[in-house]
């Protein structure tokens, strides 16, 4: 584990955090999911615990609904405090959902999450954007560029 | 032997010109609103002792009233001041009321008979008055007032009922504005607070959510004399509210949407309040939803402790992150995380009650430039050191007391009063030895 | 009125329905939609968690790409239109980032300045093309009926970068359900979050929490639920039939784009509208909408 301190933790004032329990009341994962709670990943982070909740599964399950953000009192946003955790993680290759690394791949090789899908009408029919009289997809002119960059920037130490 | 002006008839105020005419020193008494008493005239019970409020009050209202040395200005502004310490000259504009003072009796029988109505401020919205009205059953000087924007003769030219019914033959529609000039030794500020609105804190649904209350709402509700004649019932469907919840730090503590400060006060009266309806009530639930306890003065804890152990007031640690209300029968869904155990949790109630912070007075940013004194970053008046001069503004002569330059409970509005008095008496004394 | 459309990448690989919603009221209320030629994912998806700069330089160069075109930029995705407006608030307060992403953008020839005019669906039809226009184009006002608004997160939070819509209390995605001859409602859980965000790690919990709203909106007398984000759309109505499964209730929920009601409304039909790929079942309601 790296020893430098990833600058867009200092932006975060979690020792301002009153714990108070607004966030997590307004969670609709906190409820659900044991061990998420966006109250006590605050507290973990003003008392250096950033690497625990790095490891910790439940980094991952923040739906983003931004409750939290739009709520507390001391303008600190634990959605924000998790991106920057999950990125932190990501850049240290440690455990995380593979959907995200599918993702990224997708889009830096080809513009989009995914190809255009073959869809189903109520009737089982199947169509895609042809058979809907949709113009065909659009993906950067420059492909090769495109993912040179997209590359380039994921490469470089900065988060 | 120069007067002193005493800005703000409300509890602080009161005490201050008490003070000074009790030493023989002749007060100017101005008054905004049609009477004197101030938010303590509002209040059901004070804490901790539990008194009723305007049982209190009252009696130092007429003794204001009677005092040979204190005049009172109500529905009066103060709109320049000029001079020093010792010599400042005043002038003081006394809006009209509509109504011979010296012939009122505040008989109350214009105010029945007038036809136009209107929210009425002293029950905080909740009740109505009339185009003319007295402030209050107690209020002092008990002189009806008209409300010229609401009166049909000022809008529009007809009814003048009340100057048909009154029997003294007091309603005065020519009355003008009268504007005085005073000779006075000191000014001082007692002009207390604002409660904050919480309508901009969405998530609490406070002006969409009918059973969602500010405290000072709740206690004209609880109040005998209020619109409900001291029964809690609740605004939607007028039943009573057998399970009630504050809110604490509603516009305070936060640094988005309202005040960054603490507001001192409201734990304890939400704690008051919560033992007002197990006293009327005891098998009713209430509970408070509370950041920390503020119980910093004398007989505070105790009283916590013991709405707690002898009343059985439910007191949660969290901050609800919001509220819902049931589209049928308009009661209200808390969401809340109990941070102690850290499990998030959800309690339907009757009623909820917003314990709003102690805001400064929106008129504070006028009578400071009037005045010539400073505003602080929040907009209360602004005093100099507060171990050395915890009562004075930068200006000579011109001091603070009371809710005016911050939340302070009633205990610390009257101490700083006097505080005040015992200065200006300074003042009064070089002025007259000629500095 | 013109505006460069951008779909974002689950319209425009299987959310069809709304596209062609879209495609087929738009003109309809005078308004134009221009093809964005060169467009990419918005970004948020794939690089939020990863990668600030990736997500940056993935917003900035489809914003970059309708500043060439100057025309405003119209969204279709809550997720697409809080990416975007994010970015422009991000790069607004942070020259040297600006400075950075337009280095990086420079390889593709494009260029971000940042004044572009960002507009999202809801916001074109409530705010621009407004009520005496909507209305005025009915020829099948959907009276009798009682739509549910699912506003969704991005449209709405968070509120200091500036969002369509109030936070709290939204109300334009209502209003416009009334102004198609429907009734709309407040309900407790309106401003509730569709949980698609955690298909990604904790699919379940999504058909948990999408099902709660299903439910309540049943439970509250609604005829349908309409939303204007693909995401949500996807997950309360191609999910329907997971979510009963794992609930065992009926839900029984017709869903709709609000574009695919609004389409009905004015008299288009089902196929015009995308409505056969929906879901949820709104056979039904079809039917009693007439606008088959």
């Amino acid at each position: 584990m790296t020893q430098r301190k990833p600058k867009m933790m200092d932006k975060v004032n979690a020792e301002t955090c009153d714990q108070c329990g607004k966030c997590p009341s307004s969670c609709p994962v906190t409820v659900r999911i044991e061990g998420f709670n966006p109250r006590q990943i605050i507290a973990k982070v003003a008392l250096g615990k950033e690497a625990e909740l790095m490891k910790s599964q439940v980094l991952w399950t923040c739906t983003s609904c931004l409750k939290c953000k739009e709520r507390c009192p001391e303008e600190i946003s634990p959605y924000d405090v998790i991106l920057a955790l999950r990125r932190i993680a990501i850049n240290l290759e440690l455990p995380h959902p593979e959907g995200y690394d599918e993702s990224v791949k997708a889009v830096v090789e080809t513009g989009v999450v995914q190809q255009p899908q073959l869809v189903r009408t109520r009737n089982k029919e199947r169509k895609d954007r042809k058979s809907m009289g949709l113009p065909p997809a659009e993906k950067p002119r420059d492909m090769t560029m495109y993912t040179k960059t997209l590359r380039g920037i994921l490469e470089e130490d900065e988060l | 032997m120069k007067p002193v002006l005493v800005i703000g008839g409300g509890i602080a105020g009161i005490q201050a010109s008490l003070d000074l005419a009790d030493r023989g020193t002749k007060v100017h008494l101005i008054e905004k609103t049609p009477s004197i008493g101030g938010v303590m005239a509002q209040l059901d019970k004070t804490f901790p002792t539990m008194d009723c409020s305007i049982c209190i009050l009252a009696p130092k209202m007429i003794e204001c009233y009677r005092h040979p040395n204190i005049t009172i200005h109500s529905e009066s502004e103060v709109v320049n001041l000029e001079g020093a310490v010792g010599d400042f000259r005043v002038k003081i504009l006394e809006h009209p009321r509509s109504v011979d003072a010296k012939k009122c009796t505040g008989c109350g029988l214009c105010s029945e008979k007038c036809p136009v109505k209107r929210p009425s401020s002293f029950q905080a919205g909740l009740g109505q008055r009339k185009a003319i009205y007295l402030a209050f059953p107690q209020a002092v000087p008990l002189i009806a007032t008209i409300d010229r924007d609401a009166c049909l003769w000022f809008t529009k030219g007809l009814c003048r009922t009340c100057e048909k019914v009154c029997p003294s033959k007091a309603v005065d529609y020519e009355q003008k504005e009268n504007l005085i000039e005073l000779n006075v030794s000191s000014v001082i500020t007692a002009t207390g607070f604002e409660q904050y609105n919480p309508k901009d804190i969405g998530e609490y649904g406070y002006g969409r959510y009918k059973n969602v209350l500010t405290a000072l709402e709740f206690e004209r509700l609880v109040c005998a004399s209020g619109p409900t004649g001291g029964v809690l019932s609740r605004p939607s469907d007028g039943k009573v509210s057998h399970n009630t919840a504050f809110i604490q730090c509603v516009g305070s503590r936060t640094q988005t949407v309202g005040y960054s400060y603490c507001s001192a006060f409201c734990c304890m009266y939400a704690t008051k309040e919560a033992v007002l309806i197990k006293e009327h009530e005891p098998s009713s639930h209430v509970t408070i939803f509370y950041m920390d306890l503020k119980t910093f003065g004398k007989g505070f804890q105790g009283f916590v402790d013991r709405a707690q152990s002898h009343w059985g007031v439910q007191y949660i640690r969290g901050r609800p992150g919001e509220i819902r209300e049931d589209p049928v029968t308009k009661n209200l869904t808390i969401l809340y995380e109990n941070t102690e155990i850290g499990k998030v949790e959800r309690i339907e109630v009757d009623m909820v009650i917003l314990c709003t912070a102690a805001v400064p007075h929106r008129e504070n940013k006028e009578l400071a430039q009037v005045l010539g004194v400073e505003l602080d970053e929040y907009g209360f008046f602004e005093v100099g050191d507060p171990v050395s001069s915890p009562v004075e503004t930068g200006k000579p002569g011109v001091y603070v007391c009371g809710s005016c330059h911050g939340p302070r409970d009633i205990p610390e509005s009257v101490a700083e009063a006097s505080a005040t008095a015992a200065k200006a008496s300074e003042n009064i004394v070089l002025s007259e030895v000629g500095q | 009125m013109k505006y460069a459309l951008y779909l974002g990448c689950t319209v425009q690989t299987e959310q069809y329905g709304y596209e062609a919603s879209v495609r087929a009221t738009m003109p309809r209320l005078d308004v134009e939609l221009v093809g964005m030629v060169g467009v990419s994912c918005c970004g948020f998806p794939p690089f939020s968690s990863v990668n600030e700069l990736a997500w940056l330089y993935s917003s900035a160069r489809n914003i970059a790409i309708a500043e060439e075109m100057g025309l405003p930029l119209l969204t279709l995705c809550n997720g697409c239109h809080l990416s975007f407006t994010e970015t422009i608030h991000k790069l607004g307060n942070s020259p040297e980032l600006k400075v950075k992403v337009n280095e990086k953008l420079a390889g593709e020839g494009l260029r971000y300045d940042g004044k572009v005019k960002l507009v999202h669906i809801f916001e074109l039809l409530h705010d621009e093309v407004g009520k005496d226009k909507i209305t005025a184009a009915l020829t099948n006002p959907l009276k009798g009926f009682r739509f549910a608004a699912q506003p969704g997160c991005h449209s709405i939070r968070p509120s200091r970068v500036g969002r369509p819509d109030n936070p709290e209390n939204p109300k334009k995605l209502d209003e416009l359900i009334t102004w198609l001859g429907a009734e709309a409602g407040d309900y407790p859980e309106k401003n509730d979050c569709c949980g698609s965000s955690l298909a990604v790690s904790a699919g379940k919990v999504v058909l948990d929490i999408a099902g709660e709203k299903l439910k309540a909106v049943k439970r509250r007398g609604f005829d349908g639920l309409v939303t204007t984000c693909p995401f949500c759309f996807k997950v309360y109505d191609n999910k329907q039939r997971a979510i009963q499964a794992m609930g065992g209730k009926e839900i029984d929920m017709p869903v709709f784009y609000y574009t695919q009601l609004l389409g009905l409304a004015i008299g288009l039909k089902q196929e015009e509208l995308g409505i056969d790929l929906n879901q949820s079942p709104v056979d039904e309601l079809l039917i009693r909408i007439g606008g088959a």
